[in-house]
């Protein structure tokens, strides 16, 4: 009798351990998701701002043509992307045309005095944080939901669980891979 | 240094130091039983009644409460943008919702955070820092108060005061209860008792109180390290955290209220000065965290 009952108790206590293993693959799926959800979000409030800036921008420099173009073109871009990896790619080049965009309001002051345009600088040096942090947050969750999957006990409910692994965002930015130059 | 390391390193201590109270509250009750035999047990549920009903009312209003008690007003996003959107940065980098953010009228540099989740979070700054920090280093301190947000540090902080309240007043009713009326259960009980267990429960209620504050205290300053090592995961920034408690080394304001029962929650403690002894501080010293944070910048 004895006997059945530590079985019995055993058993209980190993079904109850599956059941949190698995929920906490599910959780950190859901959490992926809305993760990802939050860098779409704040992709798109950026993408919002484009506008606005290149008409505010234009009305000051209205020559630098290549610039706004470049802006544009990555913008339509973004707003067609779905994959991590072309959202990722995408958000890059948005970066980098945006980047541009605001190396070449340094050379008018009348532009940089302007209270519209420090509005809209503000606006987009905040968005800038919220993207990036939005993309620390999503990694991170990937981190966990990966480790999740490959680690004991979790690992052995991947399939009921019916998750996989899943991408890193990863932003190509030149700025960040640039070799320092070497001179002789 | 990695900050995953000192995150799980500050939280085994502090989790450490709660099963500390928790087996400081079982050594009493032995004295109890040791002392004044069955019938001592009977005033341990008043004891802990008494003291969930003092802490629990003003841990489930503690946003409201708070905001009384400093005068500290909520800004909306059309008031202060700026600090929304700092604000807002930080929660995204911790995946919280945005918490109220008020402002308190003081010239001291200080910020708090308090909330019983963190869908009831605020957070508050004093008009003196959003004057003396620049945008990295306030955003240092607004990882630091989220992170208490992220933590739980409220209701961490509401189990400690509780444990601690419950533990002062059963000393006091036992000690009470020695002098006035304890002559007579103790002939009845205690003839076959140890002298030695009587004295060595003597001692345990009277020093139970201030074991229980010290554990307390020990408690709150490794949620404040805590707190620190979170907000450079939040941000991973150490550099813009050092800043602000830079600035805040520096600066010799204090915040006016020097209420004792809020000042554990500022991110810099207005009664902690040089001559409090380490051990009654509820923050650890500035320099001390400092140089944590130096260290996960990788400066020494």
């Amino acid at each position: 009798m004895k006997v059945i009952v530590l079985v019995i108790a055993i058993l209980l206590i190993l079904a109850l351990y599956a059941i949190m293993s698995r929920n906490r693959l599910v959780r950190a799926n859901i959490s992926v998701d809305e993760a990802f959800a939050q860098i779409d979000t704040q992709l798109k409030r950026r993408s919002d701002l484009i506008p606005n800036l290149v008409e505010t921008v234009k009305g000051y420099a209205a020559h630098e043509s290549s610039t706004f173009e470049a802006v544009i073109a990555a913008r339509a871009k973004a707003t067609t992307a779905t994959t991590v990896a072309d959202v990722a790619a995408a958000d890059g080049q948005l970066t980098q045309a945006l980047r541009g965009l605001l190396a070449v309001t340094e050379n008018y002051p009348d532009l940089k005095a302007s209270t519209n345009f420090l509005a809209l600088q503000e606006e987009l040096s905040s968005t800038e944080n919220k993207v990036s942090f939005a993309r620390q947050f999503y990694n991170d969750n990937v981190r966990t939901l990966n480790s999740a999957i490959k680690t004991f006990p979790s690992s052995l409910f991947v399939k009921s669980a019916g998750v996989t692994a899943r991408p890193f965002y990863e932003v190509d930015d030149p700025q960040d891979r640039k070799a320092p130059q070497v001179k002789f | 240094m990695d900050f995953r390391k000192l995150q799980s390193a500050n939280k085994l201590k502090s989790t450490e130091l709660l099963f500390g109270m928790a087996l400081l509250v079982g050594v009493v009750i032995w004295a109890l039983m040791t002392y004044f035999g069955k019938t001592g047990v009977g005033v341990v549920p008043f004891a802990v009644g008494i003291a969930l009903l003092s802490v629990w009312g003003s841990y489930w209003t503690s946003d409201k409460i708070v905001l009384t008690m400093t005068g500290a007003k909520i800004v909306t996003e059309a008031d202060n943008k700026q600090l929304y959107d700092l604000v807002t940065e930080v929660c995204i980098a911790a995946g919280l919702p945005v918490p109220k953010i008020a402002i308190v009228e003081d010239n001291a540099p200080n910020a708090f955070a308090t909330g019983r989740n963190p869908e009831h979070a605020v957070i508050a700054f004093t008009t003196g820092i959003l004057r003396v920090m620049n945008r990295e280093e306030l955003q240092g301190v607004t990882a630091h108060e989220m992170a208490h947000v992220a933590n739980r540090d409220t209701l961490v902080s509401a189990i400690a005061a509780t444990t601690a309240g419950a533990l002062a007043l059963l000393s006091d009713f036992m000690l009470r209860m020695m002098i006035f009326g304890g002559g007579n259960r103790r002939d009845n009980n205690n003839n076959d008792q140890n002298p030695l267990a009587l004295i060595a429960s003597l001692v345990v209620l009277i020093l139970a109180p201030l074991a229980a504050l010290l554990l307390r205290l020990a408690i709150s300053r490794k949620r404040e390290a805590l707190a620190d090592v979170t907000a450079v995961a939040f941000t991973r920034n150490p550099t813009g955290l050092r800043r602000a408690l830079e600035v805040l080394a520096a600066d010799s304001t204090v915040v006016h209220q020097k209420s004792t029962a809020v000042a554990h929650i500022w991110i810099e403690s207005p009664l902690d000065d040089s001559k409090t002894s380490k051990l009654f501080s509820t923050h650890p010293p500035l320099a001390t965290r400092i140089a944590t944070l130096r260290a996960m910048e990788g400066i020494s």
